[in-house]
């Protein structure tokens, strides 16, 4: 934890999880949905709920570049800012700017020893050390199962949360244990996975995978204008 | 000076630094017989290149001064304005590109497109300046044009699309194809001014087909007769992809790319045939203007000759005969013995000797028409001003010029110094809106300021070759800010009954911290408690105190005063009374509201080869710098990161002996941002320290 915390109302935490952070250290989660839902926008809300708490935040994107990615995180940002009660928001903004960074990866140039390099650099040079991993645009559809393996071994050797988007097809039914097929034969490492439904006006977003307290949980929607998550 | 504007471009040449815009200027007017020889840009002949006409750029090999010059190829007269590389030196790009109808974008083959590149660009994109794209130094190793077309649409987002592919690279570069005729371009002579054109190599054929189809499809776009001639597959000629290119480029929705190697006089002449077949002439571009009269309403300029005259003076230089002042003409004309009106200060300015400028020589004229630039000499005014025909009130938009960020004590050796000093910096102040110098009251220096260190440190360098002023420098000081972080309320009577009239007043409000504005002042005050001809003094006295902030003398931004009561007495309440009650309540409040320091922070891009990603990222974090992100580019990593630009000074130094010379960084002011406690204190500390001095 660092000073550089906000308050952020996190409508997450009323599903009923055992933790702020919905899944701990050295575990993944992942969001589904199909194309253009609302998947980064997900993943950016649970980055910036981590970073209003102080935590760390690490985002990779295999396919966008910084600037773009500092632009979803900004907007949506301000879009959460006044249902928040915060009115100076440049101010807000960078409180916790600082804990997060960016990074770029090619896809044909991702592999795990590279990325642990990256961060035992960074680490060291006590720079930047992620508590939460994000990493969106990873190829579910053609990655083997030894490179997930290998994240969720760097992720508990290094303590971080990591969130995956995992992009769907509409014609696609889901695996035997009602996954999507992205995900078969390594539904297994992950101990969270939400998938967002469309569902008339509103996207509903339904807990394919995780451990609940039941009697907390409560329902979660997508806003379809803004994207925001809401209970 | 013939008048058929569609035989005319004004055009520019912007590029990341050394990647070779100056040669291939230096060869554009070799190959349109405006010199005669050639030379090196570093000047290995002594003579140098000669768009560089500061004795400083050829020295530094880099181009300050965007020079203006006029050149003809075949039967097309071409403007070229020549910008500057470096990012301290925006402005006169923004300048540049304001008066432009169009860009070559030139690009290196070996490093691509580089955070300066994206710069430009993005400039271009602001005033909507089309362009195309020139992949200059094919010869040298590692090139790969065909990865920085790539990059165009990744990086810069454009819609590239090549009109040549090259025959060999590197050291085996000998020319190109040229995708319309389908021909083989060889250059040979001395200096490559024979163009040979051959058949297409056999390797290359199937290469140049399908990249033929590409262009072919992308041009159809924008062209129903090719997409006609398509589907009928009829004959594709050569005139129907030009003219559908033509159109996507004007309309910025289509890049040509040309490739070649400036140095080896390779790509040149096609180059110039691409200028006149793609760039727009002065009447494709919507040009506007705001009406002084009529609540800066936007006008529409036209080409014409035979409106009136609308003028914008871009660039001003001291030449050897006076002040030579650059101007492009939007409407009208502008012809010798003509009266036109400054509108910035509604002052009459005749026009005595009108001039078309070839880099440091001079061509006289008669007459600028619509759509050409030209100079003027012995005309009184700043960059930036607009000169129009007596009976309108126009001005052409007004460009931003951000606040200086960093400022320097200058202090002439002698005398003679002196003199020619305020010369100099008379001159660059009209030249350049974001270089300022003012006397600072209490030392009695003369401070200049600017955009960055390299940006003054040229300015003091300028001065001694150009004026022969010596000045000493004193060290750079970073533009400080003060601001409050809470609200807080204020109640304040001045009141002094000590012989003769005496004083009365007394307001009452608060202060609160604003963001994206620098001073609102609010009115709340009801039922006449302080009568309203004193509100200005209030507003006054608030405003005063602005400038030089309790807590250490940096100016106060970042605040809103509302008043919400007070009280005046019918004899002793005076302007002067409520000015003084403002600021003692100025002063009450602002302690309570906990003060604090803001300082300068600037946008940093490195870019690096990946081996070193790990030190430079070091590097920021020693200077407090928040790195924002990294991208990988390939061989390249691009690291983006905010830092105080307090912690730059000497950064290129250290980033070049960090790297093996390799990483190279651009910055430009992002915003101000609260300086951590313990800095705070040091500089509190030195403040008092210079104070007891």
């Amino acid at each position: 934890m660092n000073e550089n915390t906000i308050q952020l109302d996190n409508p997450l935490t009323q599903l009923g999880f055992e933790t702020d952070t919905l899944i701990p250290p050295g575990q993944m989660g992942a969001i589904c949905a199909r194309a253009g839902i609302g998947k980064t926008s997900f993943l950016v809300q649970v980055g910036l709920f981590a970073m209003a708490r102080g935590q760390k935040v690490l985002h990779i994107s295999l396919d966008e570049p910084v600037n773009k990615i500092n632009l979803w995180y900004r907007e949506v940002f301000n879009l959460m800012a006044p249902k928040n009660g915060i009115n100076r928001l440049n101010q807000a903004w960078n409180t916790i700017l600082p804990n997060r960074l960016i990074m770029t990866l090619k896809l044909d140039g991702f592999s795990v020893p590279r990325l642990e390099e990256r961060l035992a650099d960074m680490i060291e040079q006590d720079i930047f050390k992620p508590e939460t991993l994000v990493i969106d645009g990873f190829p579910f559809d053609s990655c083997d199962r030894s490179l997930l393996k290998d994240l969720k071994i760097l992720a508990e050797k290094m303590g971080m949360n990591v969130w995956f988007t995992v992009t769907t097809h509409r014609h696609e039914e889901p695996d035997q244990d009602g996954y999507p097929v992205q995900l078969s034969g390594i539904s297994d490492l992950f101990s969270l996975l939400f998938q967002m439904v469309p569902d008339n006006k509103t996207v509903n977003l339904n807990i394919l995978k995780g451990q609940l307290v039941a009697e907390k949980s409560k329902p979660l929607f997508i806003d379809t204008d803004t994207m925001l998550i809401y209970a | 000076m013939k008048i058929d504007l569609s035989k005319v471009r004004n055009i520019g040449i912007s590029a990341h630094i050394d990647s070779g815009k100056t040669t291939l200027t230096e060869r554009i007017l070799f190959y349109t017989n405006r010199i005669h020889a050639i030379h090196d840009v570093k000047g290995k002949d002594g003579v140098g290149a000669v768009m560089d006409s500061m004795e400083l750029e050829k020295e530094r090999g880099i181009t300050i001064a965007s020079a203006a010059t006029f050149c003809e190829w075949k039967d097309t007269e071409i403007n070229i304005i020549d910008t500057p590389g470096h990012v301290d030196f925006t402005i006169e790009v923004e300048r540049s590109l304001r008066v432009l109808d169009g860009a070559i974008l030139v690009l290196c083959s070996v490093s691509g497109v580089q955070s300066q590149s994206i710069t430009v660009d993005n400039q271009m994109k602001r005033y909507n300046v089309p362009c195309i794209a020139f992949i200059n130094k094919c010869d040298r190793s590692g090139a790969n044009p065909f990865r920085v077309v790539t990059q165009l649409k990744e990086k810069l987002g454009h819609n590239p699309v090549a009109l040549q592919i090259p025959v060999g690279l590197e050291d085996k570069h000998m020319g190109m194809i040229d995708l319309l005729t389908m021909k083989a371009l060889y250059f040979e002579g001395k200096n490559g001014e024979t163009i040979i054109e051959e058949e297409i190599p056999k390797e290359l054929l199937d290469e140049a087909i399908a990249k033929r189809e590409e262009l072919i499809e992308a041009a159809s776009l924008f062209s129903d007769e090719l997409t006609e001639a398509i589907l009928e597959e009829a004959e594709i000629t050569s005139e129907l992809i030009i003219e559908g290119v033509r159109r996507g480029t004007i309309a910025r929705k289509l890049t040509p790319v040309l490739m070649g190697s400036a140095y080896k006089n390779k790509g040149v002449q096609p180059l110039l045939d691409a200028v006149t077949h793609y760039l727009p002439a002065p009447y494709d571009v919507k040009n506007e203007a705001l009406d002084m009269d009529n609540n800066e309403m936007p006008v529409i300029l036209m080409s014409d000759t035979e409106e009136k005259t609308v003028a914008l003076a871009f660039k001003l230089e001291d030449g050897n005969y006076g002040q030579l002042t650059y101007i492009r003409v939007y409407q009208g004309t502008i012809k010798k013995g003509d009266t036109v009106v400054n509108s910035r200060n509604g002052r009459k300015v005749k026009i005595g000797r009108v001039v078309r400028m070839h880099a440091a020589e001079m061509e006289d004229i008669e007459v600028i028409h619509a759509g050409y630039i030209g100079a003027l000499f012995g005309v009184e005014c700043s960059s930036g001003d607009t000169f129009t025909d007596p009976s309108l009130n126009l001005t052409m938009l007004s460009m931003f010029v951000p606040d200086p960020v960093i400022s320097l004590a200058v202090k002439p050796k002698d005398n003679k110094s002196q003199i020619n000093m305020s010369k100099a910096l008379s001159r660059f102040t009209k030249e350049d809106p974001t270089f300022k110098t003012h006397v600072d009251p209490e030392t009695n220096e003369t401070i200049i300021e600017g955009m960055g260190e390299l940006h003054l440190e040229v300015y003091v360098e300028r001065m001694f070759r150009e004026y022969k002023a010596e000045v000493e420098t004193g060290k750079p000081r970073v533009a400080y800010r003060e601001t409050i972080t809470q609200r807080a309320e204020y109640e304040y009577i001045h009141k002094k009954q000590t012989g003769g009239s005496g004083q009365y007043a007394k307001v009452m409000g608060f202060m609160e911290p604003i963001e994206d504005e620098h001073f609102i002042f609010e009115n709340k005050v009801t039922g006449g408690r302080i009568p309203t001809n004193y509100i200005p003094a209030c507003e006054k006295g608030f405003r005063l105190c602005l400038a030089k902030g309790p807590k250490m003398e940096y100016p106060v931004t970042g605040i809103k005063i509302t008043l919400t009561d007070g009280a005046f007495h019918a004899v002793d309440s005076s302007d002067m009374a409520f000015q003084a009650a403002a600021r003692g309540g100025f002063i009450e409040a602002y302690n309570k509201a906990k003060p604090v320091i803001h300082e300068p922070i600037m946008k940093v891009e490195i870019e690096t080869p990946t081996e070193f990603q790990g030190n430079c990222m070091g590097l920021i974090n020693q200077r407090r710098g928040m790195i924002l992100g990294s991208q990988d580019e390939g061989v390249m990593c691009r690291i983006e990161a905010q830092v105080p630009l307090s912690e730059m000074f000497g950064f290129s130094t250290i980033l070049r002996s960090n790297t093996q010379g390799k990483a190279q960084f651009t910055m430009e002011f992002a915003m101000y941002k609260q300086v951590p406690q313990m800095i705070a204190e040091t500089l509190l500390k030195a403040a008092q320290d210079e104070k007891k001095k």
